[in-house]
């Protein structure tokens, strides 16, 4: 029962970074090629961390996964929006022109 | 505790299969890629690919000592990401 559950996981998180991968090739632009890579990518890392630790089971390896997850979870965004804010499009002439909105 | 649960090969060779055509996509974007921040976010999503590659890997050999490896190149891989996208936003202004 538990090695068909740890298939399972094994294969849904390798196949959401494929998905993450085919995404970062098929989207025209950073912004969608940023979107593919970044959720579907920690999605994926979080499956197969879980069937890994599922399949050790010991506690040493548990505390090492929830590390994993916690920083992959916390760090994946801060790197997304860092890109983000280093992109300059051909055609703008950058976001200090960019009028800010009233809100 | 239970050590003696075996995965069917199969299925480590599937999941082999798909993180290998997944690195092959990111290599083909880390080296046509318009700009400097396609090439950057390839090799973000590069080092979450070797961090799968690793972990299905240390399954395989039947060793726990592979998931140090993951920490370190998660750390490692934030910071260079960090740092290359922060030398590209200086030199930008």
């Amino acid at each position: 029962m538990t090695e068909i559950f740890i298939s399972v996981l094994l294969l849904l998180g390798s196949f959401f970074i494929l998905v993450a991968a085919i995404g970062m090739v098929r989207f025209k632009d950073l912004y969608g090629r940023l979107h593919a890579s970044t959720k579907a990518t920690s999605f994926g890392i979080l499956l197969l961390l879980i069937g890994a630790s599922m399949y050790f089971g010991d506690f040493q390896v548990y505390v090492k996964t929830l590390l994993i997850i916690l920083f992959i979870y916390l760090t994946a965004p801060l790197a997304a929006h860092s890109i983000t804010k280093s992109y300059k499009p051909a055609g703008k002439e950058g976001d200090e022109k960019d009028e800010k909105a009233d809100l | 505790m239970t050590m003696d649960i075996t995965i069917p090969g199969i299925v480590l060779y599937i999941a082999f299969a798909f993180l290998m055509l997944a690195m092959v996509l990111t290599l083909y974007r880390l080296l046509k890629g318009p700009g400097f921040n396609d090439q950057i976010a390839a090799m973000d999503l590069l080092s979450s690919i070797i961090i799968g590659i690793i972990l299905v890997y240390g399954m395989q050999i039947d060793n726990k000592m592979y998931f140090d490896i993951s920490i370190i190149i998660a750390l490692v891989s934030f910071i260079g990401t960090v740092a290359i996208s922060t030398f590209i936003k200086k030199k930008n202004d």
